[in-house]
């Protein structure tokens, strides 16, 4: 193909608006690659495309730049601090493989056992006091009210 | 290869003329309005054309205009055509639009409207015009031409 025809094909104009096929789009490239006036060509030619879509701007609303302002930040953000914990995680620990049984608690969990259990057993003893209390005082209610029917009689 | 994936072609061919590095914000502000355009041709619906604007100057895809062989509005052009092409087939897929084009005008103007607007390949708009793809093709460039020349 000559290098008229293939300015004359459409490709490159089929390529610079995103049309192109793979091949077309190699094709474009080694063209362009080979001959400097192409790539010149190509150069005007990205020049019209750009004039003819510019004539149909439309300015957007103020609050679409917002948003673009706000998630490129968000996005900037995200990408940093994902970076920083990434450093401080590589810092901080050491990849150990842990093969054991046991179990490692805070410090501050054995005055709480021992509370809870001191506790419990302060319960035990108070409910079992009461328990057989109740029980005496009902035999003694029991008594009594025997004792009061046969003084009656 | 579905349009975002054609656009993004060609992202990391060899640089002829190496544009400037510049943000997503300075991109939207030298361009914005010629995709904001693009996309209200290929998608009238403003609110939707208003998401795909952001989805446009959002994308990672943009970041890569940056070693773009061409200049940034050409990946602008084509990244903001993709992205509406692909939101107006959402869109259609939920609600099915019109018949078939039928019209049978193969105008140069006509044809480049059914590829870039209407988000037709340069097969399908060969095949919907009973004609070859290197006439559709071809028809590209006359329409540039004319433009070009008037």
């Amino acid at each position: 193909m000559s290098k008229q025809e293939f300015i004359e094909s459409g490709i490159l104009e089929s390529h610079l608006m995103g049309l192109a096929s793979e091949d077309e789009q190699q094709l474009v490239a080694e063209m362009m690659l080979s001959d400097v006036e192409m790539s010149m060509y190509v150069n005007d030619l990205e020049e019209d495309i750009k004039r003819y879509f510019a004539q149909g701007s439309v300015p957007p609303p103020e609050a679409v730049r917002e948003i673009i302002l706000l998630r490129s930040i968000r996005e900037k953000k995200g990408r940093s601090s994902y970076h920083t914990e990434e450093k401080a995680a590589a810092k901080q620990y050491l990849d150990v493989e842990v093969n054991d049984t046991h179990m490692k608690v805070h410090k501050l969990w054995r005055p709480a056992f021992i509370a809870v259990f001191i506790l419990s057993k302060i319960f035990l003893i108070a409910g079992l006091y009461f328990y057989f209390k109740s029980l005496a005082q009902q035999e003694e209610i029991e008594k009594i009210k025997t004792e009061m029917q046969l003084n009656k009689k | 290869m579905n349009e975002l994936e054609r656009a993004g072609n060609g992202v990391d061919g060899h640089a002829l003329s190496m544009p400037q590095t510049l943000t997503s914000l300075e991109v939207y502000d030298q361009y914005g309005a010629m995709a904001y355009g693009i996309i209200l041709q290929i998608l009238p619906q403003v609110h939707l054309a208003q998401e795909v604007l952001v989805s446009v100057f959002s994308s990672p895809q943009l970041q890569s205009c940056n070693s773009y062989p061409f200049t940034f509005a050409a990946c602008v052009i084509k990244l903001a055509r993709a992205k509406a092409v692909e939101a107006k087939r959402r869109l259609t897929a939920l609600a099915p639009a019109g018949p078939d084009y039928a019209s049978g005008d193969m105008s140069p103007e006509s044809i480049f409207d059914l590829a870039f607007r209407q988000g037709f390949t340069p097969e399908e708009v060969a095949g919907k015009l009973n004609i070859s793809k290197n006439e559709v093709l071809r028809s590209f460039h006359e329409f540039f031409k004319s433009y070009r020349n008037a």
